[in-house]
């Protein structure tokens, strides 16, 4: 698998019921980003930095909505306290869609770009976050387990996207 | 300079169905002047991000107000927040800024002393904020201009921010331990809001 499908993903967030989308751009996830904000049934809000992300998304779903956080690895490692105050410990089911940034080049046995991807499953492990992973369109059921999982346990719950999205 | 605590009496006297979110020293005297089951305690949910979380709830819930009862060093914290409020700018969100100059809840360190967060707020698109442009920003020095100006925040859109200056000659009370969780069951059950999630859309 090479990437889900920015439309797939999109028209599969709207079946979950998303009401918003917070996502500071990056280059992996910059297809998605760019559908959210085009479609009309979903309110993409785009913060500073991740931190701010996490407690605005704890915020909204506190308020009776439902957000979904999209992340890079980066941002979580940014975003750990506001991820431990907002979403670990008070158990709000924060749902998180992280871009495992190295993760492609990892698989091929190259030298990862930099430490983050080394950390990623180990520091979202450690939180007791449990992951799933979307590497195409073919596992984009594991939204919906990632989903579920976060509300039955309420608590967050991420799914690791292991490559950049294609139109 | 107005005594926090005077502040905040005279706030919580004029309050009806406000959302009240406090964090750090606001947490400890807050307490002494409401119980009203729409306050929250922040205080170690996330440092800097008590106006981020306000900000969600006020985009969640724009029927009511939300008001933020935050510091100077906590915004040193996360200054990218007021560029996110000026962004999204909700007509129902107040954040009340208690300028102290210093870290009081961890020893009283003082802040940068040239920071002028007035015009922090207006460079980062507060003031004209939202879609109608009714963001406002704006200093309060006295507490009799803080209660004559109760009314128009409570009342009118905003969002707005206003710095105030304080300080507190106040014996503080010790630092309530609650649950976590318990704080936002509460607080989701006194907004009405479902246990779970909003019923999904299909599948």
């Amino acid at each position: 698998m090479s990437g889900a499908s920015a439309s797939a993903t999109l028209a599969a967030l709207k079946r979950l019921g998303f009401t918003h989308v917070l996502s500071i751009p990056d280059s992996e996830s910059r297809l998605l980003h760019a559908a959210v904000d085009a479609d009309p049934e979903l309110s993409l809000i785009v913060p500073c930095r991740e931190g701010e992300s996490v407690a605005i998304a704890a915020g909204l779903w506190v308020g009776g909505a439902k957000p979904l956080l999209l992340i890079q690895n980066t941002g979580v490692m940014e975003a750990g306290d506001a991820l431990r105050g907002c979403g670990v410990g008070p158990r709000i089911p924060l749902r998180m869609m992280v871009g495992w940034r190295g993760y492609p080049g990892a698989a091929a046995g190259r030298l990862p770009i930099d430490s983050a991807y080394v950390y990623t499953e180990p520091i979202l492990s450690a939180w007791g976050i449990p992951t799933f992973r979307l590497t195409g369109d073919d596992d984009l059921t594991v939204l919906g387990e990632m989903d579920e999982t976060a509300a039955r346990t309420s608590s967050p719950a991420a799914v690791l996207v292991t490559h950049g999205y294609r139109p | 300079m107005i005594e926090r605590i005077d502040l905040l009496r005279a706030l919580a006297d004029r309050r009806s169905d406000e959302i009240v979110v406090m964090t750090m020293t606001t947490t400890l005297q807050w307490p002494l002047v409401s119980t009203h089951p729409l306050d929250f305690d922040f205080l170690a949910f996330g440092m800097g991000h008590a106006s981020d979380f306000g900000l969600g709830l006020a985009l969640a819930r724009p029927e009511r107000k939300t008001i933020v009862l935050k510091g100077d060093g906590g915004l040193l914290m996360s200054l990218g927040s007021l560029v996110t409020m000026g962004r999204y700018a909700p007509p129902n969100l107040v954040v009340l800024l208690m300028e102290n100059r210093s870290y009081e809840m961890v020893g009283g360190q003082p802040l940068p002393p040239s920071v002028d967060f007035v015009q922090l707020a207006k460079a980062a698109g507060v003031e004209g904020g939202g879609s109608e442009g009714t963001g406002t920003v704006e200093r309060i020095d006295t507490l009799d201009d803080f209660r004559a100006a109760i009314p128009r925040l409570l009342h009118e859109p905003g969002p707005h921010f206003v710095v105030l200056p304080v300080e507190n000659h106040e014996p503080l009370p010790p630092v309530a331990h609650s649950d976590h969780a318990e704080r936002v069951t509460n607080l989701r059950r006194a907004l009405g809001a479902a246990h779970g999630d909003p019923e999904r859309k299909g599948g």
